[in-house]
């Protein structure tokens, strides 16, 4: 058995199926709310907002199969590489459409990183590895939901993944259970953000108007940060149902839903462009299964169309909305995967040398950041550990992590590994 | 035998000698020392409405009925606070409360399944019960001689949430639990910080845990300094305790000198600072919403007490009580302090008071068990939940409920309690000291269909008791006693009118929604 077949979220999924319920349930009618996409809405955002798309492919891409083919060498495999819109650079043939819009792209290709279990690996990458400190860490969508609280009544942080949703706290770490992600199980909303059908929204605003003026009574000589943390639980609720719009799929142009696809990441990703729109700081969006250990390229052919289509779909749309100056866009795994060949035609997990994509907000366009040996088996520049990228992250949103800490009970923490600076080959 | 000994004991401090302190009454040494460090004007005393509704949640973790509050209110007796304070703690409910505190303490929602949570609860429930001293039960909860079919006791459950092997996690829940010291970061090297948390300090509470007496000597190396020392089991500041070398054959030597059990009967001591501080500390801060060291576990030297002698006198008193629970918090709820206003006095700004002089009342959040009992109770619904059986193996679960998994909506006590608890509980591991309001709680309190069903006329519950009501100045009383532990003000009751007024034609619907809006307010939310 494949480990991508084992203790994935699809048994869940087909669990599910069978159960019958599906989490969310139906979504309300649309309300007649003001659309996000007014262009004066989506100005204001920009002007105030820093955004992150963190795309997460779980178990490992094989950087050879998209970012950095070697076709024809000993480890190449069967595909071919394909010219890129910057010229003398090539992609896998895999990546077709991600190809042409590479001039809008920086790949770094000498990733360099430490652990080759999916079990640390994960935590270890997503949650920037400053060395052990003796406490765990945010993952990047908590850390900045700390470090740049959003301007708006938003979730900060937001996870789109196939499976359940809920609130995962984990992802918060030391900074304590609030940071943590709201997660759309299937991109479906919390099922409470539907709101049953027999409070209108004349009564709604009626027992809402009640329960902020028996508050105002009760902040009469009282200290006032209580009562304000609880009213912006509730502001943050209401701002969250009035978007119930954002999770309408039959708002959904059909032409979209063609460019993205209708597999699950298509559609999530999808799902995270409305939210970016809306304003929400931070959107990753998981998938799995990428884990190839065996018939890595059959793998590869059916899954590397899934992210390369709506990859380029996001790509275009940011930029056509004037949005990939403010969003922060990257496309990674915990690593990439061996350039050996195994005898079951697979490709284990590699560390060593791999690649991942960067694009938007602080990132230089049409870049490649370093390179690997000819048969891709090491680098061959300069490598990138996970502090480099986490600085680089950072530095795009206009956080210092020379100056910037976190403090956890009076103990400073720094934001970053210190031993690491930023790739100054991708910024801008 | 012992136990019944202990507890005759106890009743009859209760019934002769309250705590005293060099002649003192505790509640008189409490006041004393709040007042004198105060540094402003005191709050008012708080009127009988809110001591009756925090004494309540404080002590029996619910709120009253609105019989109950009436009485109360009309009761002439200047002893009727302290009358009340008794009858609470004589209560079943008491101990039900207590178990629903320490299990959120001592557990932090983390959970094992080798002692089914009715075992453990009816354990802890049950020496609330016979007032079975505080020592006596950290003792047990340190260490337990398994039973004779190999099952572990109800209280090896506190261990058994950190996991059966990880060790560095029990090192870190005893010290941080049980003696008020968060030293995690002195697994690895001294505390950066902290001087009091050191390493050795670490290691000889890591090596009073293990099993067996051959593990019971630890070595360890800074990550900073260079060199390797060794610990023999150690409480924080005290010497180690020699362990023999023992051969094969000593058996029942070897048995004695098991290092947990040497800890149960060292830790949980009258003379042992830490603890009887952390103790004190930890049910002052159930009653007053902050502990004098706060945050609970961050005892040492930079973090001092607000009120060091305070602090030391609960302590001592304590200890000297035989560490009897009900009579602490009994002088604690009898007190000035604890009786005061949580309205700041008149002439101070609004946030200028800081929280550390308790010269107001603190407000605190509502456990989730709180949230439960208290929407449960306020909207009347609470004997119909109680009075439905619970299935002998329920399915519900809060994820597959939040996820839409079950369609059903809990129609018992048991069920509803655990999605409250879902919705309202911090992540395991993560204490619940501070008010956290997070999006799910409100999206759950406004658009959650069982608690919108709460709110329809059912036969007994409150919505339908106020739809029988044609006086809308009598209903609004009423209202306002089931929900709040109080009666309306004059805007409050023209509030109630209009609403009325402006749905008319809705009535019933109407008075769900004034209910509605006063659970989902911050003055129920709270315990002020």
């Amino acid at each position: 058995m494949y480990e991508y077949q084992c203790n994935s979220p699809q048994h869940d999924w087909s669990r599910r199926q069978i159960l019958g319920g599906l989490a969310g349930g139906a979504i309300g009618a649309a309300t007649g709310l003001a659309s996000m996409f007014e262009p004066a809405v989506a100005e204001e955002i920009r002007k105030q907002q820093r955004q992150v798309l963190f795309v997460w492919l779980d178990g490992g891409v094989s950087q050879l199969e998209t970012w950095d083919p070697k076709p024809n060498t000993e480890f190449g495999g069967p595909f071919r590489a394909i010219p890129t819109s910057i010229p003398g650079v090539h992609f896998s043939e895999l990546v077709p459409e991600t190809a042409k819009r590479a001039d809008k792209l920086a790949v770094v290709r000498a990733m360099s990183t430490q652990d080759e279990n999916h079990s640390t690996g994960v935590p270890r990458v997503q949650r920037g590895d400053p060395k052990n400190r003796g406490v765990t860490y945010p993952f990047l969508g908590s850390a900045l939901a700390k470090l740049r609280p959003p301007q708006n009544d938003l979730p900060p942080y937001v996870w789109i993944k196939p499976g359940r949703g809920g609130f995962i706290w984990q992802d918060a770490g030391f900074l304590g259970a609030q940071y943590g992600a709201l997660a759309l199980g299937e991109g479906r909303p919390p099922i409470h953000i539907n709101r049953p059908a027999a409070i209108t929204d004349e009564i709604d605003d009626a027992r809402q108007q009640l329960r902020r003026s028996i508050n105002d009574r009760y902040r009469q000589r009282r200290r006032s940060s209580d009562i304000d943390a609880y009213e912006s639980s509730y502001d943050m609720a209401l701002q969250l149902m009035q978007r119930r719009d954002l999770f309408d799929d039959s708002l959904l142009s059909p032409q979209d839903i063609e460019r993205y696809g209708t597999h699950p990441l298509g559609r999530h990703l999808l799902q995270a462009r409305r939210l970016l729109e809306a304003g929400v700081q931070f959107v990753k969006v998981n998938s799995y299964h990428w884990d190839t250990h065996g018939d890595n390229f059959n793998m590869h052919l059916a899954l590397v169309p899934q992210i390369d289509k709506p990859f380029a779909a996001m790509i275009d749309d940011l930029d056509e909305r004037g949005m990939l100056d403010s969003v922060l866009v990257v496309l990674m795994s915990e690593f990439g995967r061996t350039p050996k060949i195994n005898s079951r035609i697979g490709r284990d997990h590699w560390p060593e040398a791999w690649s991942l994509v960067l694009a938007g907000c602080g990132i230089k366009r049409g870049v490649i950041a370093g390179k690997t040996t000819p048969n891709g088996a090491w680098c061959d520049s300069d490598a990138y550990d996970i502090g480099h990228l986490f600085h680089t992250i950072f530095r795009c949103l206009g956080i210092d992590p020379t100056n910037t800490e976190y403090h956890n009970n009076g103990q400073p923490l720094p934001i970053a590994h210190d031993d690491c600076g930023p790739i100054a080959e991708v910024m801008a | 035998m012992r136990r019944t000994v202990n507890v005759l004991i106890a009743l009859a401090v209760v019934a002769c000698t309250p705590m005293t302190v060099l002649g003192q009454s505790l509640r008189e040494v409490i006041d004393r020392e709040i007042e004198m460090h105060a540094g402003g004007a005191l709050s008012l005393p708080c009127d009988d409405a809110s001591f009756m509704r925090r004494v309540y949640l404080d002590l029996v973790g619910q709120i009253p009925v609105a019989d109950e509050v009436r009485q109360f209110l009309a009761d002439e007796d200047p002893a009727k606070r302290e009358k009340l304070v008794d009858r609470l703690l004589a209560s079943d409910d008491y101990p039900r409360r207590m178990q629903e505190f320490l299990t959120a303490m001592l557990l932090e929602r983390r959970t094992d399944a080798t002692v089914p949570n009715p075992e453990w609860e009816e354990y802890v429930r049950l020496s609330i019960a016979d007032n079975r001293p505080w020592n006596e039960l950290v003792a047990e909860l340190l260490f337990s001689e398994p039973r004779e079919d190999k099952q572990p006791q109800p209280p090896e459950k506190f261990f058994l949430v950190s996991g059966r092997t990880d060790m560095h996690q029990k090192t870190r829940d005893v010290a941080r639990l049980l003696l008020g010291r968060d030293i995690m970061c002195s697994q690895c090297h001294d505390h950066p910080t902290v001087a009091d948390y050191t390493q050795a300090d670490y290691f000889g509470l890591f090596t009073f845990l293990q099993e067996t007496p051959d593990k019971a000597i630890a070595e360890f190396e800074s990550v900073f300094v260079a060199g390797k020392k060794t610990t023999g089991p150690r409480l924080p500041g005290g010497d180690a305790i020699e362990i023999p070398t023992l051969e094969q054959g000593q058996e029942e030597e070897s048995h004695k000198f098991r290092p947990r059990l040497l800890l149960s009967a060292a830790l949980p001591k009258a003379d042992n600072q830490l603890f009887k501080r952390n103790s004190a500390n930890r049910f002052w801060y159930l009653m007053m919403g902050r502990g004098l060291v706060h945050p609970l576990d961050l005892h040492h030297e930079k973090n001092p007490p607000s009120h060091p002698e305070l602090l030391d006198a609960l302590a001592d008193s304590f200890a000297e009580s035989g560490f009897d629970i009900k009579q602490l918090l009994r002088e604690i709820a009898l007190s000035n302090s604890y009786q005061r206003s949580s309205q700041l006095p008149d002439d101070t700004g609004e946030n200028a008071v800081a929280p550390t002089t308790y010269l107001a009342s603190i407000p605190k959040p509502l456990t989730p068990e709180q949230m439960a009992w208290a929407v449960m109770q306020a909207t009347g619904n609470l004997p119909t939940l109680l009075a439905a059986p619970a299935p002998e193996k329920s399915d519900f679960t809060y994820n597959d409920y939040i996820n839409g998994r079950i369609a059903k909506m809990p129609d018992n006590f048991a069920d509803a309690m655990s999605l409250f608890v879902g919705v309202f509980s911090n992540a395991p591991g993560e204490p619940e000291v501070e008010f956290n309001p997070a999006l799910g709680h409100s999206l759950f309190l406004m658009n959650e269909p069982l608690i919108l069903d709460w709110l329809k006329p059912k036969p007994g519950n409150l919505v339908e008791r106020l739809t029988k009501l044609d006086e809308n100045e009598r209903l609004a009383e009423e209202l306002y006693l089931n929900v709040l532990t109080r009666l309306p003000t004059e805007e409050e009751q023209v509030e109630v009118n209009e609403y009325l007024q402006r749905f008319q034609n809705r009535r019933a619907e109407a008075l769900g929604e004034l209910a509605w809006a006063l659970i989902a307010s911050a003055e129920f939310r709270l315990n002020h």
